[in-house]
């Protein structure tokens, strides 16, 4: 296939597929179970009749699904690492797994609160009739049932992040826009061409063929539970 | 307590011009952005929810283009894809760009949202309007419309939020709206704490107002027959 391409078009192809696809896919995989594991702990605990804890959860809901995600990203590679007790610099991969953390731990915990809400009372009841406690509870009886609801917010929730990836090129990670970006730079010095319509026109074309099928899953996922 | 007495809150006042002037460059092309997508979600969600042929199904793989890529690599393709487009190049100006591509993004959301709203509203509704002797144009213009509307208005305002949110990356293409006018005083003076906190509190404010209109248009405007 590689073959059927002009020349100047494999070498971007290489660095792009071999840098920056696998950048992206690492800051996705990272976010993506950062946000997982810390939204279904923080909307879970938002079901807590605690008010302290619940408007304090609350807060972080809003703020990092009401901030754009690049301000995130610029709070925490720029400005946390001047905050007193902080005073350390992430690397931009870092500060981008933790800026997405953030914004997909906020959905996911929202999403959580009303999946867990959503089952109903007597399983609650039945289970601590039973005799477990709240965390056994909600660990063998709410949670698996909640996570099936789940399922479908959470495939498409892989789509976004791995969409939302090419943010961090803004904070430095070289994923595949900043690959992309990069080359058409290097093209513009070298060759006649900067062949910036095939290459930004390349990426839209790879991101689609990895978020596609994840929202036909995440559609697919959602009607069979109804 | 630290933090606070840290703050270089003489630099915050110095610079509140500043941050207003990116604020207000940001709610034009945001406002821009939002009438245009307003406008294509009726048009392409009437489309689709009437399955007009062709119109309906071009009008689908711009839904699914749109919202199966990444903005930040639409506005990249906007802005340095289409002034090398082979045999026929598309210079825009920069202020074009900043719209247009939050305006063609939240389009193709609003075309969803406005699509789920029109075919929401009961068959029974546009029979009785067309038993009435109005042509398909005036049922539309008075029953599906207004109608369909009132079910989408929640679902197109979060839309409008999130073109709103996405204006923060025409900093990428160096439109000067907040986040760019943040992001520039930063490399200039390295006050990143200040700058960033007054634009993380500009952002949850205006985010926040339109939140809080959601739930009061919800209210507002709920359908009697479907009120909780």
């Amino acid at each position: 296939m590689i073959g059927v391409l002009p020349d100047w078009a494999g070498p971007v192809a290489h660095y792009m597929i071999h840098d920056g696809l696998k950048e992206t896919l690492r800051i996705a995989a990272f976010a993506v179970v950062g946000s997982t594991a810390v939204g279904i702990l923080l909307g879970t605990l938002m079901t807590i009749r605690f008010w302290p804890s619940r408007a304090l959860i609350r807060l972080y809901v809003e703020v990092f699904r009401g901030l754009p995600i690049i301000v995130t990203l610029f709070l925490v590679y720029y400005a946390l690492p001047g905050a007193p007790l902080i005073h350390h610099r992430f690397a931009a991969f870092t500060g981008a797994a933790i800026g997405l953390t953030l914004w997909g731990s906020a959905q996911v915990a929202e999403a959580t609160r009303g999946a867990v809400q959503s089952i109903p009372r007597e399983q609650h009841e039945a289970a601590a009739a039973l005799g477990f406690g709240w965390i056994g509870r909600h660990r063998s009886v709410i949670l698996p049932q909640a996570l099936r609801r789940l399922l479908p917010p959470l495939v498409s929730l892989l789509a976004n992040v791995i969409q939302n990836t090419t943010i961090a090129s803004l904070i430095g990670v070289t994923e595949l826009l900043a690959t992309g970006q990069r080359s058409v730079e290097r093209l513009q010095f070298t060759s006649p061409e900067s062949h910036a319509f095939a290459i930004y026109g390349a990426i839209m074309a790879g991101f689609f063929l990895i978020s596609f099928p994840l929202t036909r899953l995440a559609i697919f996922l959602e009607r069979r539970m109804v | 307590m630290s933090l606070l007495a840290s703050i270089d809150w003489h630099f915050i006042r110095e610079h509140l011009p500043d941050f207003w002037q990116g604020l207000k460059n940001t709610l034009k092309v945001a406002g821009i952005g939002i009438a245009g997508s307003l406008a294509i979600g009726i048009l392409l969600g009437a489309a689709r929810a009437h399955r007009i042929p062709v119109i309906s199904q071009l009008a689908a793989a711009y839904v699914e283009v749109i919202r199966n890529t990444p903005i930040l690599v639409q506005i990249f393709f906007i802005a340095y894809g289409l002034p090398e487009l082979p045999w026929h190049p598309i210079h825009l100006t920069q202020f074009t760009q900043a719209w247009l591509s939050v305006m063609i993004w939240g389009g193709a959301f609003n075309t969803e949202n406005f699509r789920a709203g029109f075919e929401a509203v009961p068959a029974r509704f546009r029979e009785a309007a067309r038993a009435l002797g109005f042509g398909q144009v005036a049922t539309f213009v008075n029953v599906t419309l207004p109608i369909g509307g009132r079910i989408a208005l929640p679902s197109s305002i979060n839309t409008y939020i999130s073109v709103l949110k996405n204006t923060s990356l025409l900093t990428a293409i160096g439109y000067v709206e907040l986040t760019s006018t943040g992001y520039n005083l930063e490399s200039e003076t390295f006050k990143a704490t200040e700058i960033f906190i007054v634009l993380g509190i500009a952002y949850l404010a205006v985010v926040w107002t339109l939140s809080a209109l959601i739930r009061l248009v919800e209210a507002r405007l709920a359908l009697p027959e479907r009120g909780r």
